[in-house]
């Protein structure tokens, strides 16, 4: 029986820990994804501003640019407008915000300042759509070097903490 | 039986209107459809469609109603999507357009912009809270210039005109059908190189700078561009015969219609006025009629139909005779 319970307390170690792990992860997933949506934005800018191109296509070409999940919001976004059916841009951008919150690590404070491209998105001149994609591409910047100076303490607290927990719960089991 | 026109209208124009004005358009006969002139969208007032000289509405129930004041409310959402749908959500890839206040989608067919004008200097920097759209249904009709080409290619040779009427005459469909039949050939007038000036888009009714009307198969377009310039650029490189361009009236376009002249290139163009005596009265325009600059002058008129040949004047045979 001994060696059921050793295997146990093991097993459950490993579990939390393994989940702590992986929650740590999510911290410097978030980095990475902050700043993919960063360099995404900046390609949709000179689309946008150079190239002139049409949202639709923009957001297609930006999708292709970026990594995932990142690229999730942008052909999302894409793929709504496409149907013609009516969709604004808020909308399609909107939709793309709800499949990037699915597939991403990324907080609600970050989808929070997404959503606020939504209502001035391809509605105005290309000056105007510069300097607010520009914006974004700051306060982006800001989020990201704010997350990666949450990693190291993030990723201590939820590596340690699943490991403890494990321990924590086989103690009260024992 | 659905006239064709009428499937192009349906597809064409009310794709582009927001969701709930489409839908109020699934209940319009076809036989209204088919001689609809203009749709027109104000922020809090009634849809307009233009027939003719009448003016019809659509109430909430879909129903084709005289009574404007009955008709379905336009509100800020409908012209928001509209507009969305018509720039592809993209208003700055129509900045050009929209300094010029209007966007052509495909079909030719002219969407006129209203709203609050951004004006830098002297100059229209943009427009922004739109208020009200027009929509122009673009419409040809084949054949309709056959009556008058004998008059502007006596003999088979074109020779200089001027199409003049008050607007909404026909003077744009009627260079349109010239530009086709110069450019194709037509009976005893041989198939000419011919380019049409087309500032506003409306000859031609381009669409990402392609022809959505049919001006003949030897025509080139020079779209969005203005008269003088576009004349001056088709005389370097073009080599055209014929020139064609609509509205003239500026110093400008009336100095370029003389370099064309001079280069041996026939000029067909159309003027804003109500009869020859009224276009006297310009100064610019009497200076060129007198150099005998048009040798044909056509009068358009909207009464019985719009395209309807008023008078001809031969300018030719007045000064040798």
């Amino acid at each position: 029986m001994l060696w059921l319970k050793t295997m146990g307390i093991c097993l459950t170690i490993a579990g939390f820990g393994m989940w702590g792990l992986g929650g740590a992860r999510r911290f410097s997933r978030r980095v990475t994804q902050l700043r993919d949506l960063r360099l995404a934005m900046g390609f949709l800018e000179k689309e946008i501003i150079f190239m002139h191109t049409p949202l639709t296509r923009a957001l297609e070409r930006t999708a292709r640019f970026a990594h995932p999940p990142v690229s999730q919001l942008f052909w999302a976004a894409s793929r709504h407008l496409q149907s013609k059916a009516g969709v604004t841009a808020q909308e399609a951008w909107q939709i793309g915000i709800n499949k990037l919150a699915q597939t991403s690590d990324l907080g609600k404070k970050d989808l929070a300042l997404l959503e606020v491209v939504a209502p001035q998105l391809g509605m105005s001149d290309a000056d105007q759509q510069g300097k607010f994609v520009r914006l974004i591409q700051e306060e982006l910047k800001l989020l990201e070097d704010q997350a990666a100076q949450e990693v190291e303490a993030g990723q201590k607290i939820w590596s340690y903490g699943g490991f403890i927990l494990g321990a924590v719960v086989v103690l009260l089991l024992l | 039986m659905v006239l064709p026109q009428t499937a192009v209208l349906r597809t064409e124009i009310t794709a582009y209107l927001a969701p709930n004005i489409r839908k109020l358009f699934c209940g319009v006969e076809d036989r209204l459809l088919s001689h609809l002139e203009e749709i027109r969208l104000r922020c809090n007032q009634p849809l307009v469609l233009r027939v003719g000289d009448k003016e019809y509405s659509i109430d909430r129930h879909g129903r084709v109603v005289t009574d404007l004041k009955q008709g379905y409310l336009v509100s800020r959402e409908d012209l928001y999507r509209s507009i969305a749908s018509i720039s592809d959500n993209s208003l700055y890839a129509f900045e050009e357009e929209i300094r010029r206040g209007f966007i052509t989608i495909p079909g030719g067919h002219r969407v006129g912009l209203a709203g609050q004008v951004v004006v830098s200097g002297q100059e229209v920097k943009t427009m922004k809270d739109f208020s009200g759209l027009c929509f122009r249904v673009a419409r040809e009709v084949p054949d309709c210039a056959l009556g008058l080409i004998s008059q502007v290619a006596p003999r088979g040779t074109p020779v200089s005109s001027l199409i003049i009427s008050p607007p909404r005459c026909g003077k744009t469909t009627m260079l349109r059908d010239l530009a086709r039949l110069l450019s194709d050939g037509s009976g005893s007038v041989p198939p000419h190189n011919v380019v049409v000036v087309d500032e506003r888009s409306e000859i031609a009714g381009c669409y990402q700078g392609i022809p959505q009307l049919n001006v003949g198969m030897r025509t080139d377009v020079l779209d969005a561009c203005p008269k003088a310039l576009g004349m001056m650029m088709a005389i370097r490189s073009l080599s055209p015969q014929i020139i064609i361009t609509d509205e003239i009236g500026r110093r400008e376009d009336v100095e370029a219609i003389g370099e064309c002249l001079h280069a041996g290139i026939t000029v067909i163009a159309s003027i804003h006025a109500r009869n020859v005596e009224e276009l006297r009265g310009r100064p610019l325009i009497r200076k060129l009629l007198d150099e005998g600059a048009f040798q044909r002058g056509i009068v358009l008129t909207r009464q019985p139909r719009p395209g309807r040949i008023q008078e001809i004047i031969r300018w030719d045979e007045s000064c040798c005779g």
